[in-house]
């Protein structure tokens, strides 16, 4: 099997202005597994997110996805020079993302959202894009809502929905940034049995998260930033069994109460 | 023959060639107000060097008071650009570029009110910035500022009433021209009136009930 990392980021660093959020960040994914980043707020997970995707542009470090770098390319020089917005485009169409406010369309139905891409985007035809789109429903289990316009749906059903949107690309890696921090707890559930089901099927996911079942439960390596690096990393049983450091421990200790 | 038969129903040929002109005059201006508008609130939004060149417009067009607009573009532009070489396009022009200074800030908040994650979630399926806008920003945008754009409307057709003034053949000009013939403006300018409240009641009533309906159907505004 092919050992290259789904996602490698090495020595990411980000700052914005003279707030340094990311101080040098690298860790690997490997294909078909779950990474989950914890930490408090204001400890540069979710910078850390957008910076894959290059929704904020990495002030350096690298990021390669599939073994290809994205954003930067090093020229003959040995200088980095950022890459084109069709380049990145190209690259991002590889990584699904959910946000914390879910981001549907609202002029658009629940189909027309998870179309909309693959259509444009791919230039998949509409009969092809619809049925991709039905199917992308229903592995979050709401195809009967896919004529409904998204103000219609509970924020938990939105949320499955922008999850369908992401997976319409079928992208390489899924990259949720704190998916159920704005639902209520009985619409987080449904949220996290449809990502563990992706994480079962062997979907390649980056879950920054404050639920820490999920964390412990349904991933296999679990990042614990502080400051801008990351302060803890292993499996979940050591990172929540054996932490090593004190700051994950004291974390720990205040959200598994 | 009564005054309403006489002064009213007998000219009626006049009177509704003249709310033609209206109506034309009217939906020239308006188109230009859109496109002009869109126009400077993308420049003043994106591009970066014309930005002050935009600002002054907006506020040149939104700060003058349209009679002095009208004798600008009318007696001016000829003088400085060569055109516009009629009355009429004098007319619809002043029309339109003042309500485009209007236009222009309306439609910047309408997209200013746009989540930002809203964009962001179709930069992150790789959609490129102009499809961002075309297929998520604007629709959004026009949805949200559709009832201001239909008061613009509203506005264009109150203030083209002074186009008459540099002798464009629109309705008020044909009804002070039969009030100057037979000296009676009460009927003949009491059915003026009217017609401009039809039009203006037409335009804004259909133009909210197909917002609204929109609106509803998008969720973006409370059933």
């Amino acid at each position: 099997m092919d050992a290259t990392p789904a996602i490698r980021v090495v020595d990411l660093r980000k700052s914005f202005g003279t707030l340094e959020v990311l101080k040098g960040v690298s860790f690997d994914v490997d294909r078909g597994s779950v990474v989950s980043m914890i930490g408090a707020s204001g400890s540069g997970k979710s910078t850390l997110l957008r910076c894959i995707n290059f929704l904020e542009t990495p002030s350096g470090g690298e990021v390669y996805i599939d073994g290809e770098p994205m954003g930067f390319r090093t020229d003959a020089t040995g200088q980095r020079r950022l890459q084109p917005l069709s380049e990145i485009n190209r690259m991002r169409r590889d990584l699904g993302m959910v946000f914390q406010q879910f981001n549907l369309w609202p002029h658009m139905t629940v189909l027309g959202n998870v179309i909309e891409a693959p259509m444009r985007v791919r230039g998949m035809n509409r009969k092809r894009a619809a049925a991709l789109g039905e199917e992308c429903l229903a592995r979050v289990h709401l195809s009967e809502k896919a004529r409904e316009y998204p103000a219609r749906l509970s924020g938990g059903q939105q949320q499955r929905v922008a999850i369908a949107r992401a997976l319409a690309m079928q992208p390489k890696a899924m990259l949720f940034d704190e998916p159920t921090s704005s639902l209520d707890p009985e619409l987080t559930d449904e949220v996290l049995a449809v990502m563990r089901e992706l994480a079962g099927d062997g979907t390649t996911m980056i879950v920054v998260t404050h639920e820490m079942g999920f964390a412990r439960d349904a991933s296999d390596r679990v990042l614990f930033l502080h400051n801008g690096l990351i302060e803890e990393e292993g499996p979940p049983e050591q990172v929540f069994g054996a932490p090593r450091s004190e700051r994950c421990r004291q974390f720990l200790s205040k959200h598994l109460q | 023959m009564s005054n309403w038969e006489r002064l009213v129903w007998n000219q009626r040929g006049v009177l509704l060639q003249g709310l033609a002109v209206t109506v034309e005059v009217c939906l020239i201006a308006f188109a230009v107000a859109i496109v002009g508008g869109l126009t400077l609130c993308l420049i003043r939004m994106h591009v970066r060097p014309l930005r002050p060149v935009a600002i002054v417009l907006i506020e040149f067009f939104r700060a003058t008071p349209i009679f002095v607009q009208l004798m600008w573009v009318t007696y001016v532009w000829p003088e400085l650009f060569g055109w516009p070489n009629s009355f009429f396009t004098a007319g619809w022009l002043a029309l339109g570029l003042q309500s485009s200074g209007y236009l222009a800030e309306t439609f910047r908040a309408g997209i200013e009110g746009i989540a930002r994650g809203h964009r962001e979630a179709g930069y992150a399926l790789g959609m490129p910035p102009l499809l961002v806008f075309r297929r998520i920003v604007m629709p959004q945008t026009l949805l949200t500022v559709a009832p201001s754009i239909v008061n613009q409307f509203t506005v264009i057709v109150k203030s083209s009433t002074l186009i008459s003034v540099i002798t464009v053949q629109d309705l008020m000009f044909q009804a002070m021209k039969l009030v100057n013939v037979w000296y009676e403006p009460i009927e003949i300018l009491t059915v003026t009136a009217a017609l401009y409240i039809l039009f203006v009641f037409l335009v804004s009533t259909a133009g909210k009930l197909l917002a609204d309906r929109l609106r509803r159907r998008y969720g973006l505004a409370a059933a």
